[in-house]
């Protein structure tokens, strides 16, 4: 049963800003795909509920060859999805999202809505992250731009203050012979990951690795980087062995919490598997781009 | 009718009939209703003055009620009323009726709880979102008691008495034996038999229908009640209504036109129908009580999760010598129909194959867990995936082929199952012949992927009244307007199963009508007679042969003005078909039908056409008059470094006797393969402490679109002499094979056993590293 | 907390109703206007028992405010047929059998006609149509049968009328 709450019906982004301010007791809503379920459960009861799913304003997709992605955070997944330029130039993004739950929740499900809502088994932040993503936050007093990754604090919790609303994510061009792979586990096609694993792998001409960022979903209370990981692909050939020893740094330091879907132990299991899986990948397809 | 016989390889014998309706694709005779949004379930129902009705449940698995303060929830505004089990009087009932200490279920306790998740107290109010406000201000004092959640845990001498009286908390024991098993066992030793033994651990499983649990009450003040329920059984839902409340069963009249799924949960008295009644009838104004989908899964019942243990005998060239198993099954905190699983569960664990020597000892443990009772394959899935899993891996330690050791023990036409059953109609050779066909066809599968096979065998008819009924088990009553229209009454009961298509099939071939010609009229007490239901596989083969008695019955009437009205001689034989009345010799010396009927109702002084039909099992053995057969073969192919399965294709070769809805009966094959697959390697119930752990869709997984593989059918045409047109059971027994058979493929692919469902990643993994460290050992 | 006049069209007709803003979508199309095709089956969003097509998208109704959807265009199972006459897909499960008790049967046939007009004159594969029902739960056919179906009419078995 949802409690009761006054509807704020912003026209512009100006104007949620200011009703965002002015009232205390406030919830965002935009595609309550995630927030009406929690509100149903009686575990979020605000008096306010700010509706943002209509500001168009927030709702776009741009690119530009210097400037990289723009994502406005309205944005539906299915947007995300479907966009010829984010298929053309950033093809884990939307095959990404073609597993993020059902086409009914891409279809009314917001970009902006699932990174404020943090929850750590999310499937866009580890590629979004690993795609190197900024983010655009503001309010009332302005607004501020951060890496993504320093964009979570802990389960459901991120850096958004009192008052501010996400805008915007940034992806930049990715460097030459770049490829990001990400895949998560789970026993239903599009069912929330078990654990998943973003491998983004730079190449240098000789084919060895100039540059890797790995990140790890649902296993700690943010997204995890494995930095120790991609220190020790650099400068390093294709070699399996060492995809295996990579994996085993994931397993290590991986943080997973046990729960009727797995234990603790095959949580940083299948962590180890994908990041070697995907760090192949992702050499692999390094290998064939620009 | 003229009936030619011939004798078929596998069968007992074959009409070569051709039929105009049986085995034709028709539609649905409820198609558009469902496809345009028409159909009203219970789900749907809104009446004039309607309140809304919500239970408050039990926190704790086992406490004692010290004391129920409803005073702070009749003041909410809003509120008309609460009972508790002081307005009921704790009036204990169950659906083994016959035996009164199995009917042990007060649906609001009086003395203590048994399980989290039990109704307490019910509301009503004229919201829904009032009536659950209310349930906050309900005080419930209790005085929580040890619990105990495992059976093999409450059967120990010290463990909580869970029912005053009963021994240990053994809810009910079956024994099934045929043969001297020690003897054989020692005699197999003896002779360099090979004797294996295993245990294996089965889970539970939900019945996840679609529309949760509802009811909707209207008690009049003239002393009459109509409840319309999401049931498998209007008359039982009406007969157990009746006594719970004092009332006649002629007073209460329960509706259920549209089922949102059954599959063997929705038969028994739940608290929606309970409460809304009580409700009702202390307030006389319609009252509407829909489950939540949590509720539905913390406080319904589950498929009963068994422990079994097996030992079985074989010889060195493959032949089954004896088997010894016994079974422990966490019943819950109630019997429901679980005593049923029990006896079923021991009984098909000893099919498809000749037993010389066969012992079952079966223990139903009363548990302070959600009560458990019948699902889909009634207690038979547990049981084939212990015993197809450990044949394959007796074959495969003997070094012989599953197929050929499958063979030289199955059942076969007009077998014996010694003291228990008798088999007429038996298509299992054919079907194991088929699947190793297709199976070989296929050839290497390459690395980590498999076929794994199962066979088995179910009822067709489930032969049991524990519920006491003083009428048939199938009853059908035709009547033949003046246009030829015609309106079948049926007891039996339309869960999305599709009998009402199958019976108006079977109206239709019987009276040579056509099927848009026969309105079927069910699930309502008032109007159809009593029938005991959509369980136990019974609907086609009883209810099948009541409608085909009820129209033969119809026919003959007509045929007799139709013999007067042509002048024949005595010696001809009349039919009808396809709304033609003829000479079966002459076809084309007849009349139209609508012109018979018209004539035939004038001469019986303006009375329609009447006809009468019923089916109560006589001389049927002990559990079903007729058995369905199957072997599946489940292609799989399994990650070795994470465990996920992905099954590839599902395909069983399956004797049902003659199909009547080729298309329901492929609605049937598929259904129960996801339903089946999910319980192999999906769905669970995890509890901690009695409390379920994923009571929802989210963390209770079903197979959905994408996981749902490829699935194909071998039909094995049998005849089947008892049923109606030659028909057997199809649907419930396609539950039973695949968790086995997936078991199967597993072990082909990886050499490793699985021995506790479901077959989740994690114990695979688990699994393989044993088999790693052991051959390290080695 | 005020209730608040929405107006949206629902199967092309106009409605106004008077609402609680936390009333959800489907109880404004049940409740309210009595479209009882359109079912719910769980609290979790998860079975799409539920689901509707919001200018022309699906999505389920669940999961939406009532009064996220002002002025837009909601379809729900009753708006499929036009005139008594079935809409290509209604047909094709008619045909495959592709519903048994049929509670899911509206939810499903919403989001086999969301992904048809949304593949119209392109080749779907069985996979493409897997994934678009996956949000459907089905307990009583195993899907297949549906799949024959969205692929019978994706592949132009069923002309509009
Ligand atoms: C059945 C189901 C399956 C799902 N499966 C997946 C999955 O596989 N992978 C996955 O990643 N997600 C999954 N999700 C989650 C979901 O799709 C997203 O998290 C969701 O789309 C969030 O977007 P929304 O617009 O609906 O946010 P809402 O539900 O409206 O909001 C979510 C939270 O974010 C806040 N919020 C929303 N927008 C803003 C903003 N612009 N600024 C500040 N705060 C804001 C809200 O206050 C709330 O706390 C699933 C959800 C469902 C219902
Ligand atoms: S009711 Fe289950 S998804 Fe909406
Ligand atoms: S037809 Fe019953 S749930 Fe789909």
């Amino acid at each position: 049963m949802i409690n009761d709450f006054n509807y704020l019906k912003p026209g512009s982004v100006k104007e949620a800003f200011e009703m965002y301010a002015e009232h205390d007791d406030c919830k965002v809503i935009c595609g309550g795909q995630s927030l009406l379920i929690v509100m149903r459960q009686g575990m979020v009861a605000p008096e306010y509920l700010l509706d943002i799913k209509g500001l168009d304003e927030l709702r776009y997709i741009k690119y530009d060859e210097k400037d990289g992605l723009r994502i406005g955070a309205t944005t539906t997944h299915r947007e995300i999805e479907k966009s010829p330029i984010i298929q053309e130039k950033y093809p884990v993004l939307s095959l990404m999202e073609t597993k993020l739950a059902s086409i009914q929740t891409r279809n009314w499900g917001t970009i902006g809505g699932n990174l404020a809502h943090a929850d750590p088994a999310g499937d866009p932040a580890p590629v979004l992250i690993a795609l190197n993503a900024n983010i655009k936050v503001g309010g009332k007093n302005g607004e501020r731009t951060m890496p993504l990754e320093d964009f979570f604090k802990d389960y459901f919790e991120t850096a958004l203050e009192k008052g501010e609303l996400v805008l915007e994510v940034h992806v930049p061009v990715p460097p030459a012979k770049t490829s990001v792979a990400y895949q998560k586990f789970n026993l239903l096609d599009s069912d929330m990951g078990i654990v998943a694993v973003a491998a983004s792998i730079t190449l240098n001409g000789d084919d060895t690795c100039k540059d890797a960022r790995i990140v790890l979903g649902n296993a700690a209370p943010i997204p995890k980087r494995v930095k120790n990981a991609e220190e020790l692909l650099k400068g390093k050939k294709f070699d399996e062995k060492l995809f295996e020893e990579v994996g085993r740094i994931s397993y290590e330091e991986s943080e997973p919490v046990a729960d009727i879907h797995a234990s603790e132990e095959h949580r940083r299991h299948l962590l180890s598997v994908l990041t070697k899986r995907m760090i192949k990948k992702a050499w692999e397809q390094a290998r064939a781009v620009a | 009718m003229s009936t030619e016989i011939k004798e078929l390889k596998y069968s007992t014998f074959k009409t070569n009939i051709k039929y105009s309706v049986i085995n034709t694709k028709v539609h649905n005779v409820d198609g558009i209703a469902k496809v345009t949004g028409r159909a009203q379930y219970t789900f749907d129902i809104k009446l004039p003055g309607m309140l809304y009705g919500k239970i408050l449940r039990s926190p704790h698995p086992h406490a004692r009620i010290i004391n129920i303060d409803t005073t702070r929830a009749m003041e909410l505004p809003g509120v008309k009323a609460v009972v508790t089990g002081k307005d009921t009087l704790g009036i204990k009932q169950g659906i083994w009726r016959r035996y009164e200490e199995l009917c042990d279920e007060q649906i609001l306790p009086l003395e203590k709880v048994r399980y989290i998740g039990e109704p307490v107290a019910a509301v009503a109010a004229v919201t829904e979102e009032i009536a659950e406000q209310a349930l906050d201000l309900i005080d419930v004092e209790y005085e929580v008691l040890p619990a105990v959640f495992e059976p093999l845990d409450a059967i120990k001498k010290d463990a909580p008495v869970i029912h005053e009286g009963v021994e240990r908390n053994v809810n009910v024991t079956r024994h099934i034996e045929w043969g001297d098993v020690d003897e054989a066992f020692a005699e197999a030793e003896k002779n360099g038999g090979y004797i294996r033994e295993d245990w294996f651990r089965c889970s539970g499983q939900h019945h996840m229908c679609m529309e949760t649990r509802a009811a909707v009450s209207s008690y009049t003040p003239e002393g009459k009640l109509t409840v319309w329920a999401s049931t498998q059984s209007a008359y039982y839902t009406q007969a157990l209504i009746a006594g719970v409340l004092g009332m006649r069963e002629g007073d209460v009249r329960v509706i259920a036109t549209y089922v949102g799924g059954g599959f063997g949960g929705k038969f028994e008295l739940d608290a929606a129908m309970f409460c809304s009644a009580v409700l009702s009838k202390k307030l006389c104004k319609p009252v509407k009580i829909v489950f939540t989908r949590e509720e539905d899964m913390i406080a319904s019942k589950r498929r009963t999760p068994m422990y079994y243990y097996v030992r079985t005998a074989m010889s060195r060239d493959g032949q089954l010598l004896a088997r010894e198993s016994r079974m422990f099954s966490n019943g819950g905190a109630y019997t429901g129909m679980g005593a049923t699983a029990l006896y079923l569960s021991g009984f098909f664990h000893s099919f498809p194959y000749k037993w010389k020597a066969y012992r079952y000892d079966g223990y139903r443990v009363y548990t302070n867990t959600m009560p458990s009772t019948s699902m889909r394959g009634f207690g038979a899935p547990q049981a084939m995936f212990c015993s197809e899993q450990q044949i394959e891996w007796m074959c495969a330690d003997l070094g012989l082929d599953p197929y050929e050791v499958r063979r030289k023990n199955a059942h076969t036409e007009c077998y014996e199952v010694p003291g228990q059953a008798f088999i007429q109609s038996c298509g299992m050779t054919e079907c194991i012949d088929k699947i190793e066909q297709w199976a070989k066809s296929k050839g290497d599968l390459g690395p980590n992927r498999a076929i794994g096979i199962s066979s088995c065998g179910f009822m067709s008819g489930g032969i049991f009244n524990w519920f006491d009924s003083p009428y048939s088990f199938s009853s059908a009553v035709v009547t033949i307007n003046i246009d030829g229209t015609v309106e079948l009454h049926v007891g039996c009961q339309d869960i999305g199963q599709g009998s009402n298509t199958t019976m108006a099939i079977i109206a239709a071939e019987t009276l040579g009508v056509k099927v848009e010609d026969i309105k079927v009229h069910s699930g309502d007490t008032d109007h159809c007679p009593a029938d005991l239901g959509a369980w136990g596989s019974r609907q086609t083969l009883m209810a099948g042969n009541a409608v085909k008695m009820a129209c033969e019955d119809a026919k003959r009437q007509l045929l007799e003005f139709a013999y007067a009205e042509m002048g024949l001689n005595i010696v001809y034989d009349l039919d009808i078909k396809d709304r033609w009345v003829h000479v079966i010799a002459r076809p084309e010396r007849g009349m139209k039908y609508e012109d018979l009927v018209r004539k035939a109702i004038r001469a019986k002084d303006g009375q329609r056409i009447v006809g009468r039909g019923y089916y109560t099992p006589h001389r049927k053995g002990m559990i079903s008059p007729a058995y369905s057969y199957m072997m599946q073969a489940v292609d799989a192919e399994i990650d070795p470094e994470t465990g996920k399965i992905k099954v590839h294709e599902i395909m069983t070769a399956h004797d049902c006797g003659q199909p009547i809805n080729p298309l329901g009966l492929v609605g049937q094959l598929e259904g129960a393969a996801s339903m089946a697959l999910g319980y192999a390697y999906l769905e669970d119930l995890p509890m901690d402490e009695g409390k379920l752990l994923n009571p929802n869709l989210v963390d209770y997984k079903v197979i959905r679109a994408p996981e749902m593989p490829k699935t194909g059918m071998i039909d094995i045409e049998t005849y089947e002499a008892e049923g109606p047109y030659g028909a057997k059971e199809a649907g419930e027994g396609l539950t039973n094979p695949t968790a086995a058979a997936l078991g199967n493929a597993i072990f082909h692919a990886l050499g490793i056993q699985m021995k506790e469902l479901p077959l989740t990643p994690e114990r695979i993994l688990r699994a393989l590293r044993e088999k790693k460290e052991k051959e390290a050992n080695k | 907390m005020e209730k608040r006049a929405l107006k949206l069209s629902v199967n092309g007709q106009e409605y106004e109703v008077f609402i609680h803003p936390k009333t959800l979508l489907v109880e404004v199309i049940r409740d309210h206007l009595g479209f009882t095709g359109t079912k719910r089956g769980c609290e979790t969003v998860s079975c799409g028992a539920c689901t509707v097509l919001v200018n022309g998208a699906s999505v389920k109704s669940c999961s939406v405010l009532a009064v996220q959807v002002e002025g837009m265009e909601v379809t729900t199972v009753e708006g499929l047929e036009q005139d008594g006459k079935l809409s290509p897909i209604q047909k094709a499960f008619l045909d495959n059998g592709s519903y048994q008790c049929g509670f899911c049967t509206p939810g499903m046939l919403m989001s086999a006609t969301a992904f048809l007009k949304e593949n119209e004159g392109r080749e779907v594969t069985e996979h493409e149509i897997r994934e678009g029902i996956e949000g459907n739960i089905c307990r009583c056919t195993g899907y297949n049968s549906i799949v024959r179906a969205i692929d019978a009419v994706a592949k132009g078995t069923y002309k509009e009328e």
